[in-house]
C-alpha cells in the first residue's frame, strides 16, 4: 500500500495533474485496492469537516497581510533601514538582502512573494554599486525562504492541521532554527567574502544618527510581527485571531504609508484567494488521502515494511530526509510537504521522532526545495527580477546558503532541543 | 468558444471578489469578538462562522485558482513536449480534475440532504441550522464540477481544431498575473 501510495504519487505528479487533484487520485485508489469496506461513501462529509475549520481560517490571513505588505511598500523602507545597520559588514548589501528577507518573510509567510519583492528593491543596487551578480541574487532567493520557518507560518499551520499537532508549539520551535539560521547566512556570507572579496562588493558605512532614523521604518513591521506572535503566547489569542489583528494592523500600515486605495485592496483580496484556494486543494486533498490510509490500515502496512527493511530510527531518518532533497529538485514547497506528510509523518512518529521536532526540521528540507534546481521557484523569481543575466548566477549564488540549510538540518538531527526548548519551557 | 471562456473567466473573478469580501467581513467579526470579550461580553460565535466562511471561500475559491491557473501542476515533463503533447498533457490534468470535482460533489449531496432532512441546528449559541453554510459550500462544488467540466469539453474542441496556443493559455501551466 505504501509502495503503491509512493509509485502513483510520483506517476501521476508526472503527468502534471494537479497536485491537490493527484491527493484524491490515491485516496480512490487506497479506497479501491486495498479498504475491506467503501470508505469514499464518507467523502463528502470527510471534504467538509477539513473545509469548515476555524483554524485554517488562519491561512488566508496570513496570505492577506503578506499581500497587503507587499503593495505598501514596506520592503522598500525596511530595505533602506536594515542597509543602515548591516551593510558594513564584508559583503555589504548581501546582508540587507538576507536581513530584508528575513525580517519581512517573517510577516508574509510566503516565500515566493518575499524573494520576488526583495529582489526588486535590490537588484538595481547591486548594477549600480558593481556587486558580483551571483551571491547577490542567491542571497535573496535563500533569504526568502526563512519566511516558512519563521512564525508566522502558513506552512506549520499546514503540518499543525495535518499531523494534530499544536500550531503555537511549532511557531515557537521554528524561532530559534529560523534566527540560527538567518545568522548562519550572514556568517557564510562575511567567510566567503573575506575569502573571496571579489564576490560582495562595497561595504557602506552609515552613522549613527542614520542608524536611529532608520529604525523608524522598521517600527511598524516589527510592531507586526510581535503583536500577531506576541498575542498567541500571551494566550491572549488563537492563532486565528492573531492573524486578524495581524490584517488589521497592516492595513493601517498601508494607510499611513498612503498606499490604501480600493483598487489595492480588491487585488490583494483576489490575490489571497487565488493563494488560499491553490493551498486548500492541496490540503484537502492529503487530508483524504490521509483519512484513506488510516482507515486501510496504515499502521500496520508501516510497521511491516520498516521490519523488513530492518533499518534503525537513524538509517530510517536519513533515507527521508534524502528523499527529500532529491524530490524538492522536482517539486515545489508546499505541495511537497502536503503530499508526503501521510506518508511520513507516521513513519517518524513510529519510529519515536517527535513530531513538531520534525515539522521545523521538514521546513527547512522543503525550504531548500525553493532553491534547488530544475525547479525552483525562487530561483526564478529572483532571477526575473533582473534586467539581464543568467539563471546560472543565481543558482550557483544559492549553493553556500543550500549548504548552509543541510549543516543546520544535521544539528537539528544532533541537538533538538534547538526546536524543542522554547516549545518544552513555555 | 474563446467567448464562453473568457465569460467563465469573468464570471471566476467575481467569485474571488465575493469572497475576500467575506474574508473581510469575518476578519470584522472576529476582531469584534474580541473587542467584546474585553469588555466582558461573551459572543464567542466568530470561531463557528469562520468556519462556515472558510468552507465556502474553499469550495469556490477553487473555483477561481482553476480559471487563474493557479493549482500547482509538476510541468517538468510537459515542458519536453511539442504543441501536441503538451495540450495532451493539459487535457489528461484537466479530466482528472473534472472526475474528482464530479466525484466529490456527488459525493458531497447527501451530507446537505441529511442535515435538510434533520433539519440539523449547530450544536453551540448561535444554533445555526446547518443548511444554510453547507448549501454554500455545496454550491461551490457543483460549480467547480460545472465549470471544469464546460472547459474540459472546449478545450477538447479547441485541440481537436488545433489550436494548442489558446488551450495553453487556458489550461496550461504558469500562473496568470
Amino acid at each position: 500500500m505504501i509502495l503503491f501510495t509512493s509509485m502513483g504519487l510520483l506517476g501521476l505528479l508526472a503527468l502534471s495533474i494537479p497536485v491537490g487533484i493527484v491527493l484524491f487520485l490515491l485516496a480512490f485508489g487506497v479506497d479501491s485496492f486495498f479498504s475491506p469496506f467503501p470508505l469514499m461513501r464518507g467523502l463528502g462529509q470527510v471534504v467538509w469537516s477539513s473545509s469548515n475549520n476555524p483554524t485554517l481560517i488562519a491561512v488566508p490571513f496570513f496570505v492577506l497581510i503578506g499581500e497587503i505588505l507587499l503593495r505598501s511598500g514596506v520592503a522598500q523602507r525596511t530595505y533602506s533601514a536594515l542597509n543602515a545597520w548591516v551593510s558594513w559588514l564584508p559583503g555589504g548589501l548581501i546582508h540587507a538582502n538576507i536581513a530584508t528577507a528575513t525580517m519581512f518573510s517573517a510577516t508574509s509567510g510566503s516565500s515566493v512573494a518575499t524573494a520576488a519583492t526583495v529582489a526588486t528593491v535590490a537588484t538595481p543596487q547591486a548594477e549600480k554599486l558593481g556587486y558580483d551578480p551571483r551571491l547577490f541574487t542567491g542571497s535573496i532567493a535563500a533569504g526568502g525562504t526563512l519566511g516558512i520557518l519563521i512564525p508566522p507560518s502558513i506552512n506549520l499551520i499546514v503540518y499543525g492541521f495535518l499531523t494534530e499537532s499544536s500550531i503555537p508549539k511549532l511557531f515557537l520551535a521554528g524561532i530559534v532554527p529560523g534566527i540560527m539560521m538567518a545568522l548562519l547566512f550572514m556568517l557564510a556570507t562575511i567567510v566567503l567574502c573575506v575569502v573571496y572579496p571579489k564576490l560582495g562588493g562595497p561595504k557602506q558605512h552609515s552613522s549613527w544618527r542614520e542608524k536611529i532614523i532608520a529604525l523608524k521604518s522598521l517600527t511598524p513591521i516589527l510592531f507586526l510581527f510581535i503583536s500577531v506572535v506576541g498575542s498567541i503566547y500571551m494566550g491572549w489569542a488563537t492563532p486565528t485571531e492573531a492573524a486578524a489583528i495581524g490584517v488589521l494592523i497592516s492595513l493601517i500600515i498601508a494607510l499611513a504609508y498612503q498606499a490604501l486605495s480600493k483598487e489595492m485592496l480588491i487585488s490583494s483580496l483576489i490575490g489571497t484567494v487565488k493563494i488560499t484556494a491553490m493551498i486548500m486543494l492541496v490540503v484537502i486533498g492529503a487530508y483524504v488521502l490521509n483519512f484513506a490510509l488510516t482507515a486501510a490500515g496504515v499502521g500496520r502496512a508501516l510497521q511491516d515494511l520498516l521490519q523488513g527493511l530492518g533499518l534503525s530510527a537513524t538509517a530510517t531518518l536519513l533515507v527521508i530526509i534524502l528523499t527529500y532533497i532529491v524530490l524538492g529538485f522536482f517539486i515545489e514547497t508546499l505541495s511537497l510537504m502536503v503530499a508526503t506528510i501521510p506518508i511520513v509523518v507516521p513513519i517518524i512518529a513510529q519510529m519515536g521522532y517527535d513530531t513538531i521536532w520534525f515539522g521545523i526540521l521538514m521546513i527547512i528540507l522543503v525550504e531548500m526545495a525553493l532553491i534547488t534546481p530544475p525547479v525552483g521557484l525562487n530561483l526564478y523569481v529572483v532571477n526575473s527580477a533582473r534586467k539581464n543575466g543568467n539563471m546560472m548566477d543565481v543558482i550557483l549564488g544559492s549553493i553556500p546558503y543550500v549548504l548552509i540549510m543541510l549543516l543546520m538540518v544535521f544539528l537539528l538531527i544532533a541537538f533538538p532541543n534547538l526546536a524543542l526548548y522554547l516549545p518544552d519551557n513555555f | 468558444m474563446t467567448r464562453i471562456i473568457s465569460i467563465l473567466k469573468r464570471i471566476n473573478n467575481g467569485v474571488a471578489v465575493t469572497a475576500g469580501l467575506a474574508l473581510l467581513a469575518c476578519i470584522t467579526i472576529i476582531l469584534v469578538d474580541i473587542v467584546l470579550r474585553e469588555f466582558g461580553v461573551a459572543f464567542s460565535g466568530s470561531e463557528e462562522i469562520s468556519g462556515y466562511v472558510m468552507a465556502a471561500v474553499t469550495s469556490w475559491g477553487v473555483c477561481f485558482a482553476l480559471t487563474a491557473k493557479a493549482h500547482v501542476r509538476i510541468d517538468l515533463l510537459r515542458q519536453k513536449g511539442g504543441d501536441k503533447m503538451r495540450s495532451l498533457y493539459d487535457l489528461i490534468a484537466l479530466a482528472s480534475l473534472s472526475y474528482v470535482a464530479i466525484y466529490v460533489a456527488y459525493r458531497a449531496w447527501p451530507v446537505l440532504t441529511k442535515t435538510l432532512k434533520s433539519g440539523a441546528l449547530s450544536n453551540t449559541a448561535l444554533e445555526v441550522p446547518l443548511y444554510i453554510p453547507q448549501s454554500i459550500w455545496f454550491a461551490g462544488w457543483i460549480w467547480f464540477a460545472l465549470s471544469s467540466s464546460v472547459l474540459l469539453i472546449l478545450s477538447v474542441l479547441l485541440v481537436l481544431q488545433g489550436r494548442h496556443q489558446i488551450v495553453d493559455e487556458t489550461i496550461g501551466t504558469g500562473d496568470e498575473q
